[in-house]
């Protein structure tokens, strides 16, 4: 619209020879068949132009105007124009700024997104004012700005004063005065002949724009064609959020993606090992790393554990407080009655210098239990001889798996793990597997006798959740252990397959099997099972503790336990349940009757 | 009494009581419409053509640094530890501070009454808007991943579910020059209208008359019009005024409110401010001394106007000069060890070379504008105008550069040595600047017509007045 | 443009350019009076200093007295200067709006040598360890524990010898710029001689810049080196910038009294308050920024050498000031001198300017009282009580007043605006758009 009516303003111009071929008579003849607003006067001086003005606003006439290439001071008096309220709409945007930006900012920093920063309080009046001054400058001049445009009633392309020619000069060094045809003394001669007493050379009508204010066809079209383009890339952009690809990423900007600090696993030239992720330095432990208490880290009564066997309390300090790999290596290994992991053996070994194994290839990803791997310190010493058979043994059990060619496949195989091929339940209890003359470190070890951690329903929540995740999927939902794995390798028919244990047993109650031993075994793993303690929180094994405890109780819980106010519901669903059971068992019953039917 | 020295030849020459005239020659509004219209109505020369060729190939080589800076990363630049504000910031700077000429001349000159702004203010705050542009096109990039930029803007996101941090002076300068920006833009544009509107009435061809229509608004030059039009323009210099304090103001807060030596003093807001009209003089009469001579401009913008300029210059100049003055006795009179290295480190460790040129350039050079032949004669104004821009660059080298490459720790001490990229940014970014200018110059009224005419109209009241200038002198 | 009556320059020996008697009578009473007051509260305020009137607590110090005296010095001197700097920069931008007003200006200017002599106290009490300035104290660096060597730097600039000879050489220019410029001025009234005007205008640039020079060091000896550890390279700025705001308001205000009393009535016109206002407005703004950016930059740095200085003013009653500063020396007359009717209104806008003659007082007050406080940095600064704040009150009214009396008689003896400046008739005809 708005360029169609510029070109119309510019329309006259195309007839401008014709206008000016014509003379002052046949022009003013065609005009009189178009509207006319009023009559205009050329004057070429400010003088001659304010002079005019006066004569004519003291004949009275008050819908006049001038029109000037530059602002002529003293006009609006000669004029009898009126002050305008823009100062107070540029106050009114000043105003508006200030309380915006200070609220935004309060509110921001101080309410929604609290961030500490430089110690300063989340409200810094001192540090909101930049932003508050720069909005309040921001939003006055819009206010000046668009007010201005607004008041002037600007943009407006189409005006009658345009369709002279000579009006062209306005802009340029001609200045002219108009009186409007509304105003209650115009009379045509009249004013013609005041106007021509001012002096003016030039006078004419202003009469109505004629041009055609219809857009042509072609700007539509391409307004048209413009947006539909402008809309495809929008387009493209929604639907490739909305829907799901198996294609990777298509990256506009790479973002690092693919920044080599990405890959966790490289192999570099830098280091002995030749891994660029580095173990943490021996004697260290990592920032953030030593937040809670050595007990709570290990399940064990530590202070205890000092009295009777003082060698393992250092060494837990020393595995868990200095971060001495080798000394965890050790303590992990006892107390999940396995081997120690080899690759901290490898590294342990050579550091030392002590061994001239070539540190086993391996496959670091999956073998966290590592029963395959070379390893020749302590927990050797403290096995029994007989375990070469149970090492045979377990090597079958994992047929994926082949044995290093160098690897002496004696020594490090621990005794109890004969248990592991036991079915369940005496597995759980170490006792049961021989070594009766020497009681083993599980039995020994003081282990924590409750759960350091305040028990409430969150943290339950928490268990459970954790529960649901790492543990289900061998021993079950319920803890019975028949977890998804379990029943897929029953129905394999694997051979080797020992299955989970049921958590539901006497031997792992409270009583007998002390909530710091549970724990350790979640962290550390026992036998086929291993230590979860990498992937699960230090406060989450606690919570799968916790939540271990009330499965327990759950199945031999009696209607004291459960408080007043929920009896009802519970018996309520009891009977239901009990209905239900009866009716499916009945329909069951009719089914299969008549089947029998059927088929006999 | 006549004028000892008619129009036309020398108005520096101002006797008291006289004012002298801004416009020289046997001038008439028509002959200012004239010179300003015909050097964007005739063809373009092939001066312009190769000038423009020139700036635009710059330009191509700022862009495609970015492009590489987007695809390879920041590490192109030389910005390393601890030298995190290397180059980019360094550009930053200097942009933002040669874009005050321009709102300093329209507003506050405007507000002071110095009609001699009327010739100038046009072609400067252009300038202003081109430098802006320039300026804001560094901290952009040296976002790191700058198509990320706009979260920068306080706004609802659903994605990061989290506000802008307000207590940074980073975001601070968010606001300011985008604040800054916008603002000049309007007081630019609004400023132009009227002489938009002369480009409309003159065209002769069809569109480009409808595209000048359009620009204008239909402007018609009605006194109602005008009126609002001026109370708009006297608010918006009023606004724009303390504005342009304030921009800077918010650039030094970058550095002061940190504890780092060289960069904690409480002089940096008005020393900054002062330092970046300072720089900003310089570039307009960089670019305006050659223009004028170029385009025929020279009985609008005369030689007067280039001294008053040149007196700007050596005001702000000694207003750095004292500042880099108190902040070196500060230094010594606090007694604070950090600080008082950091300074010393300035003017004779590693960076002695910048820090030198610095003085040279900004402090001694301008001081040359005592002499009046100095500040009269084209060729010296632009060749001392050049050497202030150099200083002020480099000023912006020596708060960035030495103070970060020498804090508190000494160990991590270093050197900092831009890469081409670097250099390539740099030379880009004076692409930008003249590839604006440039079209600038072409499309655009690059004098304020209305203004000017508006100031012949008063020189010539003022001469039909005949008013005694002084009181008849009695025998005493 | 030309509707007005043309406009006549008045001859020189017109009484619209003679002080009024009723104004000439005032000064002989002010001169009196306001020594009177001064010697009072001097006295006044080295009694609450001594601890001797009334229990104020322990931490009035003797340094009460030299400070209350201090305070009305500077509040008078920096009003001196700012009507100094603007004589100076309207020579050098060839103002002409200013010309009817600046001998109001040149009076105020010129007084800056009878303040080299009320000067004369304080040096005088350099010789009485740490009765103004505690770096005159010997064992200073020992009780508050400072580094000795850092300490002996510092004591060489800060101490007694070298503090009075920069006194000296402080007062000798400004007194060298105020009669140069009062001479080449009051000599034109006579002579009518252009090239006197010429000649001001070209010794205007160096002298603005000897003047900032000297200024931000004369800030910097007498106010800043109260607290001897604290720095803030802004501090001369800061000073500057209430002195020129005091300026303007005081050339408002006197201008007003003398239409007033009957001089002056045509020529100085509604557009002269309109600018005066405009520029308080700016100066008003203009001393927000930089005390707010001085704020802003010590408090976000959270430097402890630095914040010392602005935590003592933010407890007892100086924390009350602070707030008042910010609502009373900032909000209020911004937002009061914002409107073109205010401005335009002479006899509104000269009240505005006396008020915040009065918050520049307070300012200046917040500024050093702070500091007459026992040595320590727990101590908290308090206003000496009623007969504290009396005090204060006193001796600024008399030195104000003493100042004021020797204006009037020195416009006695001369006219109130330079009759034969060439630009005189740009000034009068003079219209804001």
């Amino acid at each position: 619209m708005l360029g169609w009516d510029v070109a119309s303003a510019g329309h006259f111009n195309e007839n401008h020879s014709r206008f000016i071929s014509m003379d002052q008579k046949t022009m003013s003849e065609t005009k009189t068949e178009r509207i006319v607003h009023g009559i205009m006067a050329e004057f070429t001086s400010v003088d001659s132009l304010l002079d005019a003005c006066r004569r004519v606003r003291d004949a009275g006439y008050t819908k006049t105007d001038a029109y000037t290439p530059f602002p002529v001071h003293g006009i609006d008096r000669a004029l009898g124009i009126k002050p305008t309220v823009l100062p107070w709409i540029a106050l009114a945007g000043g105003l508006s700024g200030t309380l915006i930006a200070l609220s935004m900012q309060i509110w921001m920093n101080g309410i929604d997104y609290k961030y500490i920063i430089s110690g300063k309080p989340f409200i810094s009046l001192p540090a909101f004012m930049p932003v508050a001054f720069e909005l309040t400058i921001l939003l006055a001049s819009f206010g000046a700005f668009f007010g201005m445009w607004a008041l002037n009633g600007l943009p407006k392309f189409s005006n009658p004063m345009f369709t002279d020619p000579r009006f062209d000069r306005a802009t340029d060094d001609r200045f002219f005065l108009y009186i409007d045809a509304k105003d209650e003394r115009y009379d045509a001669d009249g004013v013609r002949n005041l106007l021509t007493e001012t002096g003016s050379g030039y006078i004419n009508e202003v009469v109505e724009d004629d041009s055609p204010k219809e857009v042509p066809k072609p700007v539509f079209l391409v307004w048209g064609l413009m947006v539909a383009f402008s809309i495809v890339p929008l387009l493209c952009i929604l639907t490739m959020r909305v829907t799901n690809s198996s294609r990777p990423r298509f990256h506009v900007f790479f973002d690092m993606d693919f920044s080599p600090a990405k890959d966790a696993q490289q192999v570099t030239s830098l280091f002995y090992d030749n891994r660029a992720m580095r173990p943490d330095v021996p004697g260290t432990v990592a920032r953030g790393q030593l937040s809670e208490s050595l007990d709570m880290m290990t399940g064990i009564n530590v202070e205890e554990l000092a009295q009777q066997n003082a060698p393992r309390a250092e060494r837990l300090v020393r595995a868990y407080l200095q971060g001495d790999e080798q000394a965890k290596a050790e303590e992990v290994a006892e107390v999940s009655e396995q081997d120690p992991p080899a690759d901290e053996a490898d590294a342990d070994a050579a550091e030392e210098g002590s061994s001239d194994e070539q540190p086993a290839q391996q496959d670091s990803a999956d073998d966290a239990s590592a029963e395959d791997k070379p390893a020749e310190d302590k927990p050797a010493e403290e096995k029994p001889a007989d375990d070469q058979p149970a090492a045979e043994k377990s090597a079958e059990d994992e047929p994926g798996k082949e044995e290093p060619a160098e690897n002496p496949p004696a020594e490090e195989k621990p005794a109890e793990d004969k248990a592991a091929e036991e079915p369940t339940p005496s597995e759980s209890s170490p006792q049961a597997t021989g070594n009766a003359s020497q009681p083993s470190v599980m039995e020994t070890t003081p282990w924590l006798k409750q759960n350091p951690l305040t028990i409430d329903a969150d943290l339950l929540a928490a268990g459970k959740k954790q529960f649901g995740i790492y543990c289900s999927v061998c021993h079950g939902m319920d803890g019975r252990g028949n977890g998804l794995v379990n029943r897929r390798a029953q129905a394999k028919g694997f051979d080797t397959w020992v299955p989970p244990a049921s958590l539901h047993q006497e031997t792992l109650y409270a009583d007998q099997y002390p909530d710091g031993k549970l724990f350790s075994t979640i962290s550390n793993g026992i036998r086929k099972m291993p230590g979860y303690a990498s992937q699960i929180q230090l406060r989450d094994r606690w919570a799968i503790v916790s939540y271990v405890r009330a499965l327990q109780m759950s199945q031999n819980a009696s209607m004291e336990m459960v408080p007043e106010s929920r009896r009802e519901e519970i018996e309520r669903e009891v009977t239901q349940v009990k209905a239900e059971l009866e009716r499916q068992a009945e329909e069951a019953a009719k089914a299969a009757a008549e089947r029998e039917k059927k088929s006999s | 009494m006549s004028l000892a020295i008619p129009n036309g030849l020398d108005n520096t020459v101002e006797r008291p009581g006289e004012r002298a005239p801004l416009v020289l020659g046997e001038t008439t509004y028509h002959d200012i419409t004239e010179a300003v219209c015909q050097v964007a109505e005739r063809p373009p020369s092939k001066g312009w053509i190769a000038g423009f060729l020139v700036a635009f190939a710059l330009l191509q080589v700022l862009g495609l640094l970015i492009l590489y800076l987007f695809y390879i990363g920041v590490g192109v630049w030389g910005n390393r530890s601890p030298i995190f504000w290397g180059w980019p910031i360094v550009n930053f700077v200097f942009w933002v501070g040669i874009g005050h000429a321009g709102t300093l001349i329209s507003a506050i000159l405007f507000l002071f009454r110095q009609e001699w702004r009327t010739s100038i203010n046009r072609a400067a705050e252009a300038m202003t808007i081109f430098a802006v542009a320039c300026a804001g096109t560094f901290p952009g990039i040296h976002v790191g991943r700058a198509w990320l930029a706009f979260w920068l803007a306080p706004y609802p996101s659903l994605n990061l579910w989290m506000w802008p941090q307000f207590r940074s002076p980073l975001l601070w300068d968010v606001f300011a020059v985008s604040t800054y920006g916008t603002v000049s833009l309007l007081f630019w544009y609004m400023g132009m209208v009227p002489d938009l509107a002369t480009f409309r009435d003159r065209s002769k061809n069809k569109w480009r008359r409808m595209a000048y229509g359009i620009l204008s608004l239909g402007w018609s030059g009605s006194s109602r019009h005008w009126m609002r039009y001026e109370k708009a323009y006297a608010l918006l210099a009023a606004f724009a005024a303390p504005l342009v304090l304030s921009v800077h103001t918010i650039v030094s807060f970058d550095f002061a409110v940190s504890q780092v030596p060289g960069w904690h003093t409480t002089i940096f807001p008005p020393y900054f401010v002062a330092g970046a009209v300072f720089s900003g003089f310089a570039m307009v009469l960089t670019l305006m001394v050659p223009t004028r001579t170029l385009l025929g401009l020279e009985k609008l913008i005369t030689i007067r106007h280039l001294e008053n300029m040149c007196k700007i210059i050596l005001a702000t100049g000694s207003i750095v000069g004292l500042a880099y003055g108190t902040e070196f006795f500060i230094a010594w009179y606090g007694q604070v060890p950090a600080e008082q290295f950091a300074f010393i480190n300035r003017a004779f460790g590693p960076y002695w070379w910048a820090y030198w040129t610095m003085v040279t350039c900004n402090v001694i050079s301008p001081q040359l504008f005592w002499i009046k032949k100095f500040r009269t004669t084209p060729w010296i104004i632009v060749v001392i105008s050049i050497f202030v821009n150099i200083g002020m660059w480099f000023e912006r080298f020596v708060i960035v550069v030495s103070s970060l490459s020498r804090d508190y720790l000494p160990s991590a001490w270093a050197y900092f040595t831009p890469t081409w990229v670097d250099w390539g940014m740099l030379i880009g970014s004076f692409g930008l600047f003249f590839t604006l200018f440039m079209l600038f110059v072409r499309t655009l009224p690059i004098i304020n017509m209305s203004e000017t005419k508006a100031t012949l109209a008063k020189q010539e009241h003022m001469a039909h007045m005949h008013v005694p200038a002084q009181a008849p002198l009695e025998a005493p | 443009m030309s509707e007005h009556a043309a406009p006549v320059v008045k001859p020189a020996d017109d009484p619209a350019f003679q002080l009024p008697a009723s104004l000439a009578s005032l000064q002989l009473p002010l001169m009196s009076g306001g020594l009177f007051a001064l010697v009072v509260g001097v006295g006044l305020a080295f009694l609450v200093g001594s601890g001797g009137a009334l229990d104020q607590g322990s931490n009035v110090m003797p340094r009460f007295g030299f400070s209350a005296y201090l305070t009305a010095f500077m509040y008078v001197l920096t009003i001196v200067l700012g009507s100094l700097f603007f004589v100076l920069i309207q020579h050098l931008v060839r103002a002409g709006w200013s010309v009817v007003v600046r001998r109001v200006a040149e009076f105020m200017m010129i007084m800056v040598i009878p303040m080299a002599i009320l000067f004369i106290p304080i040096v005088f009490s350099l010789f009485f360890e740490g009765s103004l300035y505690v770096w005159t104290i010997p064992d200073f660096a020992e009780r508050l524990h400072l580094d000795e060597s850092m300490w002996n730097t510092k004591k060489s600039f800060l101490n007694g010898p070298f503090f009075v000879i920069r006194a000296v050489i402080y007062f000798g220019i400004w007194i060298a710029m105020a009669l140069f410029y009062w001479r080449g001025s009051t000599g034109q009234d006579e002579t009518g001689e252009r090239a006197a005007t010429d000649r001001m205008q070209y010794w205007a640039g160096p002298c603005v810049m000897l003047f900032s020079l000297s200024l931000t060091f004369a800030a910097f000896d007498w106010g800043m080196s109260l607290a001897p550890m604290w720095f803030s390279t802004m501090f001369g700025v800061y000073i500057f910038a209430g002195g020129i705001l005091a300026a303007h308001c005081a050339i408002t205000l006197a201008t007003y009294l003398l239409q007033r009393a009957g001089a002056l009535r045509q020529e100085v016109t509604v557009e002269h308050y309109h600018d005066l206002g405009k520029y308080i407005f700016g100066f008003v703004f203009f001393w927000t920024y930089i005390s707010f950016s001085q704020y802003l930059l010590i408090w976000y740095g959270n430097i402890p050498e630095e914040t010392e200085w602005f935590f003592s003013r933010q407890r007892g009653i100086f924390g009350y000031l602070s707030l008042a500063l910010i609502f009373l020396h900032w909000m209020l007359p911004f937002v009061g001198t914002m409107s073109r009717h205010v401005r335009r209104r002479p006899g509104l806008l000269a009240c505005w300017a006396a008020y915040i003659l009065v918050m520049h007082f307070v300012d200046i007050y917040w500024i050093i009282m702070p500091e007459a406080r026992a040595l320590g940095h727990e101590v908290v600064p308090t206003a000496g009580g009623v007969l504290g704040v009396l005090a204060s009150v006193l001796c600024v009214v008399g030195m104000g007043s003493l100042v004021l009396g020797l204006i009037l008689r020195v416009a006695g003896g001369n006219r109130v605006a330079p009759v034969r400046d060439p630009r005189l008739m740009e000034s009068i005809v003079f219209e804001n758009i």
